[in-house]
């Protein structure tokens, strides 16, 4: 496996948080704090030890794009001082459509931006308010076409499905929404309840699609990418022409790397650790927030533990010597795994209970 | 009288007898409080009854004696004996031995209810053991209290009269002292020689991690001192006696010697509590008498039932508890039992169901273990083929039916006392429990008494509480086991995923089988949990699937979103899936949850 590692840069700025959401954010971006932000990743960035070969980096939140074109532009420098980044490094940033505009979006790509994951998540507006979202519809396609003309030829979209008052025929209108604007990507998530969101709290007030409900949508999900060319990669990625997302990759094929900002999780030198989850410290102390002195390198079981669990999720599967043979075929028989050239990999259909076969294989 | 001067003409040895809540442990209360024996302030709620659980279900579960001193209006004081009894249909040969110490016994009757079926049940068993009954009504103080209803009840129902029977509230205190006059006017002093040769009967014991166990005696004739070498005539040990003496209220107070006509506790060393079986006699090893006292029974269980633990690992625990337990309940046995479904557990026997559910409650709650009970089984007796007879008390070694010859269930004799508005409700149920219609008397105008014979297998299943809901919880029940009889009994099996489920196999009447199937494998459909394949649940007699379920394979089970990197949340399910799994038994590729197992088997409902 190559030794390139891939980074992550945590922009936990949001208008406000959508009610299903529960990744860090903060809600008061005032410039000052921003600024203050930005020099405590520089001096993180900075102060990392071991310059490597880059081969991606990313911007996710929050809301990348509240961190503005100057901050960004001024990261990216510093980053490509500090580390050596290949030359078809991958510089990926989530936008919300809601504040975009294409002056940004053109300074972004100036400053080495070269992949774009724009947070559409459905085109039917009634759903986005209910979710909380402060964009429509029309945002993502201005946004896109915004994105077209500057010239990006790496875009994906995120979406959502499952979500409450939906059926398969409002979401095969997101879909075909979504496929008309031919993105080079596309992540689809099932809306997930989480600890602490408003969601979880109200969830009574709303109307929940059940689990065959849930698993048509999948279903239709799956087809419809399928029939417009996209790859299947993993669990809720699809890619067109191998646009997958080299940095979820990373994670995947549990390749080092590192987290920059509060509540960032970084995988180093055999040690997974994280930021702690909160913006004040991490600004007062950049360099002291994660946890890696304290982590515990992973033992040999675990690394091959995680190899199968994050390796499954893949199209690429994993090595079949890892797994119980018998287990494997009592899988392959209700039609959860196939294998090929010595490795297995889920279904489609094995993916969407993707817990209990990992579960099953590592017991 | 002081304490050492012994004079058998001043003592009175009673005991308490009334149904259920009526009062018994109240009235024992104020007792020792009015004579002294304990301040009111020590009085913790109802002293008699020791452990938690009895406190909390109102029941007495082993019986207690308490000795207390009274002076009387005619000026002499008497020392009296309160043996108290266990309160519960369960318990009655223990009851029927510690009335046997008694030469008297305070019937309690509520002054609101009347007679009911374990007034009546105690109350025989009272006069079988000849003893002075001394009527009492109580809760007077209650506005619905109708004493003269209740005393005719007596004289009507039960045959003895009532009419002067002091009329009490033993929560208010009312009449206490009448009580006493009374106990010490009409009960008759103990007959006994003090030099004949040793005779007392064992009521009661426990374990005492000191002291070995604590024999509790009634001494019939002869003395018991220190030093001597006594003999249990049944179970033939011999030991020497260590210490004896009386048994205040909160302490035993020693004594050197005990005499005929006393009650009191004798130690030995004793280490093992099987030694010292209530109803035994203890004589002197070198000066024994004649023969021993009568009524002795060895106890039998009659419930059975599988105890598991619901963490494979705790079975340790289980059995550390389980030998803790029966240190003080010789009547409780257990020996270990494999199963495919359950693991490592112990076959366990109890006197009824009620004993049953206070060994469950306390193994849980005072060892702190979470337990799987399997279905409880009574004892089956088989004619096999070739003329052997079997006793069977765990379906699992029920014979392949061809080898049967002739299959036989225990039958009691159930006795329901209910208003006269329910006896259809209640015929129809017993009816629908196999009862054979005995007989029906008018007690008076608003309750009837009920006799049926019916399988015990028809009682242990919930029949208590389905009377209760079926009369707005005023029929009351008891019974008393009266032999074998003849039986259609089929063993029904349970399948998951085409696997027998050992621990779910039960025996059953023929004709209530399919009932039953049906509602179990409802039952376990509905209680596990989604798998990732589909799981059929049948239910068969023989080869014979004669009820099935499927529970569906699961359709979602997915962390998709694995955010930032951060992978730790998925690890943390893999964990917990991982940690689940102790609590879970594995068939095969299926996993059901110790949970599943537990809804199955607790058989509420009346199929």
């Amino acid at each position: 496996m190559s030794d390139s590692v891939a980074l992550y840069y945590h922009i936990p700025f949001c208008k406000r948080k959508c009610i299903y959401c529960a990744f860090y954010s903060v809600p008061w971006a005032t410039e000052e704090v921003k600024d203050a932000y930005l020099f405590a990743l520089l001096k993180q960035t900075a102060s990392f030890p071991e310059p490597r070969e880059i081969t991606s980096v990313y911007f996710g939140g929050g809301t990348p794009n509240l961190f503005g074109p100057r901050r960004l532009d001024k990261l990216l420098s510093e980053i490509s001082k500090r580390f050596h980044l290949t030359e078809d490094c991958e510089i990926s940033m989530e936008l919300n459509p809601g504040i975009s505009c294409f002056e940004d979006l053109h300074a972004y790509h100036m400053a080495g931006v070269n992949r774009l994951s724009i947070g559409m998540q459905s085109s039917d507006d009634d759903t986005l308010t209910l979710l909380g979202r402060n964009h429509t519809f029309l945002d993502t396609v201005n946004c896109m076409n915004d994105a077209r003309k500057e010239g990006y030829g790496n875009i994906s979209l995120d979406l959502m499905f499952a979500l409450p008052g939906m059926d398969c025929g409002k979401f095969e209108k997101t879909l075909s929404d979504a496929l008309n604007l031919e993105p080079e990507h596309i992540s689809a998530y099932s809306l997930q309840l989480e600890e602490g969101t408003p969601l979880l709290m109200a969830k009574h007030n709303y109307i929940f699609p059940d689990e065959d409900e849930e698993e048509r949508e999948y279903q239709l999900l799956c087809s419809r990418t399928g029939g417009a060319g996209y790859r299947h990669y993993e669990i809720s990625s699809f890619a067109r022409n191998d646009h997958v997302s080299r940095h979820n990759m990373h994670y995947w094929q549990c390749r080092d790397y590192i987290g920059f900002g509060p509540a960032a999780h970084s995988y180093w030198n055999g040690k997974r650790f994280s930021n702690k989850a909160d913006i004040k410290e991490y600004i007062k102390e950049p360099l002291i927030s994660n946890d890696y002195d304290s982590a515990e390198r992973l033992s040999e079981e675990e690394m091959i533990e995680e190899q199968i669990m994050l390796g499954l999720r893949t199209d690429e599967g994993v090595k079949a010597s890892l797994l119980s043979k018998k287990k494997v075929s009592i899988l392959m028989e209700k039609g959860y795994l196939f294998l090929n050239d010595n490795r297995v990999r889920i279904t489609e259909r094995g993916w969407r209970v993707s817990n209990s076969i990992i579960g099953f294989l590592l017991a | 009288m002081s304490q050492n001067h012994y004079d058998i003409r001043k003592i009175r040895n009673f005991s308490i007898i009334a149904h259920i809540d009526h009062g018994k442990s109240t009235l024992a209360d104020r007792l020792l409080e009015k004579t002294g024996a304990v301040a009111a302030r020590e009085v913790e709620e109802q002293m008699l009854d020791n452990m938690e659980l009895e406190r909390e279900r109102g029941i007495t579960i082993k019986a207690r004696a308490v000795r207390f001193l009274y002076q009387a209006k005619d000026g002499d004081t008497y020392e009296c004996n309160l043996i108290d009894t266990p309160g519960h249909v369960d318990f009655g040969y223990e009851v029927s031995r510690s009335l046997t110490a008694c030469e008297g016994a305070v019937l309690i009757v509520d002054a609101t209810q009347g007679v009911q079926a374990q007034t009546l049940g105690n109350a025989y068993m009272a006069v079988d053991n000849d003893l002075e009954i001394l009527p009492v009504i109580n809760k007077i103080d209650l506005p619905s209290a109708d004493p003269d209803m209740a005393k005719r009840e007596i004289e009507d129902i039960i045959g003895i009269p009532a009419s002067d029977a002091p009329c009490i509230s033993a929560k208010m205190g009312i009449n206490i002292e009448e009580v006493l006059e009374r106990i010490v006017r009409d009960i008759p002093s103990p007959k006994g020689d003090a030099l004949a040769p040793l005779r007392a009967l064992i009521f009661d014991s426990y374990y005492d991690s000191y002291k070995g166990v604590i024999v509790y005696i009634r001494i019939m004739d002869g003395t018991i001192s220190v030093g001597d070498i006594v003999k249990m005539m049944h179970t033939g040990a011999e030991f020497e006696v260590v210490e004896t003496g009386t048994l205040n209220a909160f302490s035993m107070e020693k004594r050197e010697a005990l005499y005929a006509g006393e009650v009191g506790y004798f130690t030995a060393s004793i280490k093992n509590i099987g030694d010292t079986k209530v109803g035994d006699t203890v004589t002197l090893k070198d000066r024994p008498c004649a023969e021993p006292l009568p009524g002795f029974k060895k106890v039998q269980p009659m419930v059975f039932s599988g105890i598991y633990p619901a963490d494979g690992s705790k079975y340790g625990d289980l059995k550390e508890a389980l030998e803790k337990l029966q240190l003080n309940d010789a009547s409780l046995t257990f020996e270990p039992e494999t199963s495919v479904a359950l693991g490592f557990g112990f076959r366990c026997g109890f006197l009824g169901l009620l004993h049953m559910e206070i060994i469950d409650e306390r193994l849980e709650r005072e060892f702190n273990l979470d337990l799987i009970t399997t279905a409880p089984s009574v004892v089956y007796e088989l004619v096999l083929t070739d003329g052997s007879v079997l006793h069977v008390d765990n379906p699992s070694n029920y014979p392949d039916p061809a080898k049967i010859k002739e299959a036989r269930e225990p039958i009691v004799r159930a006795t329901v006392i209910t208003p006269t508005d329910y006896v259809g409700p209640v015929m129809q149920f017993c009816l629908d429990r196999r009862g054979v219609y005995i007989d029906m008397k008018y007690l008076d105008q608003t309750r009837a008494e009920l006799k049926y014979d019916m399988p015990l297998n028809e009682i242990i299943y919930d029949f208590f509480d389905t009377l209760k809901s079926k009369t707005k919880g005023y029929a009351s029940l008891d019974y008393e086991p009266i032999g074998y009889k003849k039986s259609d009994l089929v063993k029904l099996d349970i399948l998951l995923n085409g696997e027998m489920i050992d621990a779910l196999s039960f025996i059953v009447f023929a004709d209530r089988a399919y009932p039953r199937a049906r509602r179990i494998v409802e039952k376990l459909r509905d209680n596990i949990p989604r798998q990732l394949f589909e799981l059929p649940v049948q239910a068969a007699i023989g080869g014979k699937v004669i009820a099935r379920e499927t529970v569906k394979a699961m359709r979602k089970d997915v962390l998709a979103k694995c955010y930032g990197g951060d992978i730790t949340r998925k690890k943390k399910l893999l964990e917990k899936q991982k940690e689940g799994k102790k609590r879970m038994r594995s068939f095969g590729s299926v996993q059901v949850p110790s949970e599943a197992f537990m809804a199955v088997l607790k058989m509420d409902d009346d199929t």
